[in-house]
């Protein structure tokens, strides 16, 4: 049969109604519906086609529901299951009528015939209408005692369907232990794997109110039923056997020879052809080895070999996703896998996706004996026509050239880059030349002379221009060029586009007047007055900032701009080793895959406000703007997200080095090639500064006042707080349980303030700048809470404030407490304008 | 922990739905409309194969002109989820009879709609095994094996099969001749480098099975490799005979196969389907034999003129021949005209691909023809780049060779009745990704 083409080609929301097909359908239907004429059936069914196609394309075709059910009186198993799809799909939407099919479903659920009871029982459990239950009990009752396995497979199912359509009805029935029993008793494997998943999700589901679930839930990872399922594993479906396996991974054995059995009788599995399998097996194997270190380093060895198949085998996307968890694997453990780095070496028509993991693996497993080899692959991608592999690719080089000790030859290497003549490689050389250089100053030799012959010109991408600006600054005592290079960068300021490019070009204009003063002069003179004069506020303040230290003493400037540094000796960690655990705990499922712990993707409040929700899925074609907006609005909220654990990241790292690295912690240049706006922030209101001189923090803060024309609300002139208050925790405790709430109100957070919460600390340190100390604080994004307390600055009384920030609403819950109460809204005020400027840069 | 589907949707190019399954409540019904809107119409379309869109993960493979996505909400289990859909399109394919494409899915909706109930229950995958489905669900429909009515042929124990152990094959089969077709078929992949060195190089290979076979027989298959035989001479306590022995780095196999026995005795038997299955796969990264050597030459004259010289020689026995050999070789995309003059097959310049594209119909073993070109460019001042050479790429089939050496000792079936079998065996080399960087 031809399915109705016109109709289907135009585009699948915005359907032609199609209402004279379908009441001329309802017509024949009619006709049809009485009649028992030979051959009526096969004419039925060809009707039955059309409504269904017209389903599929979406036309509404609900209005033939009772002539559907009026046809459905046939010994056609198609057309019954064509009619149970139909009733199936509008059931939802009319129940009235669907009242109309139960009868005839419940007739089919006695039917003699095994497949049709399965069927119509199937069916039944699929009308997913709660006033239905009650007519689901008895069929499924019996549908469990079926004598067909088919049927019995069904029913359990439909257990699972009517504790989702009403929880209570299913326990009360006793439906889970009856279906436990199954479990553990059945013949068929298939029935026993349906109870296996419909007591998990029953179980977890209760186990939150019933103690007795959360116990029955225990019972299934006990050594009876585990073993009764290990050793019918071979009997399972190949999915059934994820199943089981997934199970087995949560027991944990008595003792190590109980271990070694479980893993001798699954070994076999590992030779599975279907990777699923192998990947649940393997994940049985790493988590019941995991507390046996040696054992656990043969379990790597042992998955190797079945692991790199399933790579090479399938389609990409299977490959994809066991190449995911080799991923994690090899981040784990690289040393294992140094010497199988061919494998990783990339085909030039594979997807992006791929070759973008492969590049991260051969990052990790360059070692003393490979760094060779693999760099010389990986230089060859550099010339990829994939230009964000390319960089990716010459980004890895950089990664192994600040893991490993012997450098030499990948310096060449960076240095031919520099030569090639590709903007987008000479952008991405630069940006790791000067990491490298941070790491080993030793090179700055070799690295300076071909720097110095890149005209700057030709460097367009910020990050690149910064980098090769840093070095100028750096290293303009050995560069014969640096001032002019500088000065004519100086002279374009109008044209520099970029904030970052240009705050670095105000701290390497300043480094290299240390230097080279003479030469310099001139264009400090014009960077400074272009800084001052700029109107983004970060250059603006950097620039007034520098101008007044200046002024004040230019060998303190020094001092604080061009310190003596050190060598950063390792870069931070991108992920903190909890997350990556967490990952490892959930083996073989989508966090390995996204690279965060499900509770990242699968809570509710970490995906941010906007759900998609039934009502927005019923939207009819009139909606779909809406629609559009509501998800729009949700990718920039993920991409939010996102943003906020990189910058996230960032910010451990930043602070990591500015703890140990950096003595002076005022070389704004340097630390803000990891997070510009949180470190210039930080510098801004840096504690360490406020720990020494008092007096000039207060000269920053006065400062700051002045030149934040912008920042709204200047603190209450009538109210001075302590800036070296202190008060012990015991004391605040105290203090907050006498004390009543003086005040509570609920405040709303700029986005800045919000996208600069990455951490709580990032806010201690500002409200710290304004005399607001932490005392406690904790939660993470996108909850934090924290307990500040602030003092007079004549007089011993103290405020207490509790803060909830919520950075998901952009909402901060503030209760203040105050010894004085009078003074307490004017507390509130200057809070909240602290509040309000945290993360405006 | 639920890992269940949440919905399956079939879409053509243009993103129309052609059929989907909503097997659960737990995502809303617009979720294809967000698939269409954030991967289908932006640039995230091919970048990656899992996407998370507001709480929803999405799955999606493009077959031939149809993308399959499967919607969960949950942390499921990617491998399971991509191995399923691969398996679902097996078994459609197995019912059409080899296409799986829109217009396949459009002629055969209900079909597949019957199948998408079978397969999968409230998310949970349950059988796809065609042997068993198409015991009660048939392309016309015909009444159930269950029925009371008596039925045209006789299916045993019917019940058993539908969800039972011995899912891959049903009795009573019968066949006048009894006949085994085995073939190996090994795909070569190889990356070297510009300097003539082997940078990785690999062979998977499958053996994939078509069997005629009356009853319920027993097969065992014998082949050349390393551990079979060093375990075969040791049961034996028999020196091994000389002769190549190939190591397999890794060996899968179909669910026929008695994993036991291979790994206490290292022999594959097995009770095979009826009809085509693959029964195992294997890797190789030692002693591979590559077929073709590839020996270019590529000289950039000026700004405007290329020569390009390539020699590929076939290593193979001089009694053996290539079948379909294609060599693709990069040129820039500014080429406006070629010459070429080439000792065998014809060569002819695609600017599509921005490739000289070598076509050999038939290559015998132990020849080296060359292909010499000379392309001009087109000068363009902007052109500052310098062109980078993608890696010459190479198609071949060569019949009864095996890039690994990988040989079948013996094919032994056992039934029974003791009927005559008659065995077939053939071997192909197939070029996977042959990549020489020039």
């Amino acid at each position: 049969m031809a399915p109705p083409a016109q109709s289907q080609r135009s585009p699948s929301p915005s359907q032609p109604s199609g209402k004279s097909e379908v009441s001329d359908l309802k017509l024949q239907l009619r006709q049809l519906a009485g009649s028992r004429a030979p051959g009526v059936d096969d004419s039925k069914r060809e009707l039955f086609k059309k409504v269904i196609s017209y389903m599929t394309v979406g036309i509404d075709v609900s209005s033939l529901f009772g002539e559907m059910v009026m046809c459905s009186a046939t010994s056609d198993i198609v057309l019954k299951k064509m009619c149970y799809l139909y009733v199936g799909n509008y059931a939802k939407v009319n129940p009235d009528l669907a009242l109309l099919t139960i009868n005839f479903l419940q007739r089919d659920c006695n039917d003699e015939d095994p497949m049709i009871r399965g069927l119509a029982l199937r069916s039944l459990c699929s009308l997913r209408v709660a006033n239905f239950v009650e007519y689901l009990v008895g069929p499924l009752g019996s549908g469990l005692k079926d004598s067909n396995s088919y049927v019995r497979m069904v029913a359990v199912i439909g257990v699972l369907k009517l504790y989702h359509i009403s929880a209570s009805t299913c326990v009360d029935a006793d439906f889970p232990s009856i279906l436990k029993h199954l479990m553990l008793n059945d013949s068929d494997t298939q029935v026993v794997a349906n109870c296996l998943s419909a007591l998990q999700e029953i179980w977890s589901a209760e186990a939150s109110t019933s103690e007795e679930a959360s116990r029955e839930r225990e019972a299934l990872i006990s050594k009876p039923v585990i073993y009764y399922l290990l050793n019918r594993i071979r009997e399972f479906s190949e999915w059934a056997q994820c199943l089981v396996l997934e199970l087995v991974t949560k027991y944990v054995p008595s003792d190590s020879s109980e271990i070694f059995d479980i893993m001798n009788l699954l070994e076999d599995r590992l030779q599975h052809a279907n990777g699923a399998v192998v990947l649940a097996t393997i994940k049985v194997f790493l988590h019941l080895t995991l507390s046996m270190t040696d054992v656990h380093q043969q379990v790597y060895e042992r998955i190797k070999a079945p692991l790199l198949t399933l790579v090479s085998s399938g389609s990409p996307e299977q490959s994809y996703a066991v190449l995911s968890h080799l991923h994690l694997l090899v981040m784990r453990a690289p040393y294992i896998f140094s010497s199988d780095y061919k494998h990783f070496y990339c085909q030039y028509n594979e997807p992006s996706y791929v070759k973008r993991l492969k590049l991260e693996m051969l990052t990790a497993v360059a070692n003393e004996s490979n760094t060779y080899e693999i760099v010389t692959e990986l230089c060859e991608y550099a010339a990829n026509v994939d230009i964000p592999i390319a960089r990716e690719s010459i980004r890895a080089v950089g990664k192994i050239a600040l893991q490993q000790y012997d450098v030499n030859a990948i310096v060449d290497r960076l240095l031919q880059f520099l030569e090639m003549e590709k903007d987008y490689v000479t952008a991405e050389a630069l940006v790791l030349v000067k990491d490298l250089l941070r790491k080993y100053p030793q090179w700055s030799h070799d690295c300076i002379a071909v720097v110095g012959n890149i005209s700057s010109k030709n460097v367009q991408e910020p990050k690149a221009k910064a980098a090769l600006i840093w070095m100028l600054g750096e290293y303009s005592q050995d560069m014969q060029d640096a001032p002019y290079i500088l000065e004519s960068l100086v002279e374009n300021w109008d044209e520099e586009h970029s904030a970052e490019v240009r705050l670095h070009l105000l701290t390497a204009v300043m480094k290299c007047f240390f230097k080279r003063p003479p030469e310099t002069q001139n264009a400090l003179g014009t960077a400074l007055a272009a800084g001052i004069a700029d109107f983004h506020q970060d250059v603006h303040d950097r620039a007034l900032f520098y101008y007044r230290i200046l002024q004040y003493n230019v060998s303190v400037a020094e001092r604080v701009v061009n310190p003596p540094k050190q060598a950063v000796s390792v870069f931070a960690d991108t992920q903190s080793s909890e997350i990556k655990d967490r990952i490892f705990d959930e083996f073989n499922s989508l966090s390995v895959v996204y690279q965060k712990p499900s509770y990242m993707f699968t809570d509710k409040e970490h995906r941010g406000p906007f759900e998609f929700s039934d009502e927005l899925g019923n939207l009819s074609i009139g909606g779909e703007a809406a629609d559009n907006v509501v998800s729009a609005q949700r990718v920039e909220e993920n991409d939010k997200d996102l943003l906020l654990t990189t910058s996230e990241k960032e910010e451990t790292r930043g602070s990591s080095n500015n703890g140990s690295a950096y003595t002076a912690p005022y070389d704004g240049s340097s630390t803000s090639v990891f997070a510009l706006q949180t470190h210039i922030e930080s510098a801004i209101s840096n504690p360490t500064a406020a720990d020494h001189s008092p007096q000039a923090s207060l000269a920053i803060d006065d400062l700051l006042g002045l030149g934040l024309p912008a920042a709204p609300a200047p603190p209450s002139p009538q109210l001075k707080l302590n800036t070296t208050a202190a008060l012990d925790p015991s004391t605040f405790q105290h203090k907050w349980r006498q004390l009543p709430v003086a005040l509570s109100q609920e405040y709303s957070v700029s986005p800045q303030g919000v996208a600069a919460l990455t951490a709580p600390q990032a806010l201690l340190r500002h409200m710290q700048s304004h005399s607001i100390h932490c005392i406690a604080s904790g939660g993470q994004s996108p909850n934090f809470k924290f307990f500040f307390f602030a003092q007079k600055a004549e007089e011993a009384s103290n405020y207490l404030v509790e803060c909830i920030i919520s950075t998901s609403s952009a909402k901060a819950q503030i209760k203040i407490k105050a010894d004085d109460q009078s003074t307490s809204q004017a507390f509130s005020t200057l809070f909240q304008s602290a509040l309000s400027k945290f993360g405006i840069p | 922990m639920p890992v269940a589907a949440s919905a399956i949707y079939f879409l053509n190019l243009r993103g129309d739905v052609l059929i989907n399954r909503l097997y659960r409540d737990d995502v809303g019904g617009n979720m294809v409309d967000a698939f269409r809107m954030h991967i289908m119409q932006t640039k995230e379309l091919g970048t990656c194969p899992v996407r998370q869109i507001g709480g929803c993960s999405f799955f999606y493979m493009r077959i031939s002109n149809v993308y399959i996505v499967i919607v969960v909400s949950s942390n499921a289990n990617v491998a399971c989820a991509f191995k399923f859909v691969v398996e679902a399109v097996a078994l459609f394919k197995s019912y059409f009879g080899g296409a799986f494409d829109e217009d396949a899915i459009r002629n055969n909706f209900v079909l597949i709609y019957e199948l998408l109930d079978e397969i999968m229950d409230f998310g949970y995958p349950q059988n796809l095994s065609p042997e068993i489905l198409k015991l009660y669900i048939t392309q016309e429909g015909v009444r159930s094996p269950f029925s009371s009515k008596p039925s045209d042929r006789p299916v045993p124990n019917a019940t058993l099969q539908v969800t039972g152990a011995v899912g891959w094959r049903r009795e009573g089969l019968v066949y006048k001749k009894n006949e085994v077709f085995l073939d190996i078929v090994e795909s070569v992949n190889l990356l070297m480098s510009s300097k003539g060195s082997v940078l990785r190089c690999d062979v998977t290979g499958k053996i994939l099975m078509k069997c005629f076979l009356s009853g319920m027989p027993d097969l065992k298959l014998g082949l050349n490799d390393k551990i079979g035989l060093e375990k075969e001479s040791q049961l034996k306590s028999r020196p091994t005979k000389s002769g190549k022995t190939i190591e397999l780095d890794d060996v899968t196999f179909h669910q026929c196969v008695n994993l036991t026995r291979f790994n206490s005795e290292k022999t594959v038997s097995f009770v095979p389907p009826d009809g085509e299955f693959e029964l195992m796969k294997y890797r190789i990264t030692e002693g591979v034999n590559l077929p073709f050597r590839v020996l270019p030459t590529i000289k950039e004259l000026g700004r405007t003129r290329m020569e390009v010289n390539v020699k590929v020689k076939s290593v193979f026995g001089a009694k053996m021949f290539a079948l379909g050999v294609v060599i693709k070789i990069p040129v820039p995309k500014q080429t406006a005209k070629t010459s070429f003059q080439v000792t065998s097959g014809r060569a002819k310049y695609n600017a599509a691909i921005d490739c000289l594209v070598w076509k050999i119909r038939k290559f015998p073993g132990q020849t080296e023809p060359t292909l010499s070109a000379e392309v001009e460019l087109i000068s363009t001042m902007a052109e500052k780049k310098s062109w980078t050479r993608p890696p010459i790429q190479m198609e071949f089939q060569v019949p009864m060779f095996t890039a690994s050496g990988l040989r079948v000792r013996f094919l032994k079936v056992w039934e029974k009745s003791g009927y005559n079998t008659v065995e077939w065996v053939r071997y192909i080399t197939k070029a996977g990704s042959y990549e020489i960087r020039c």
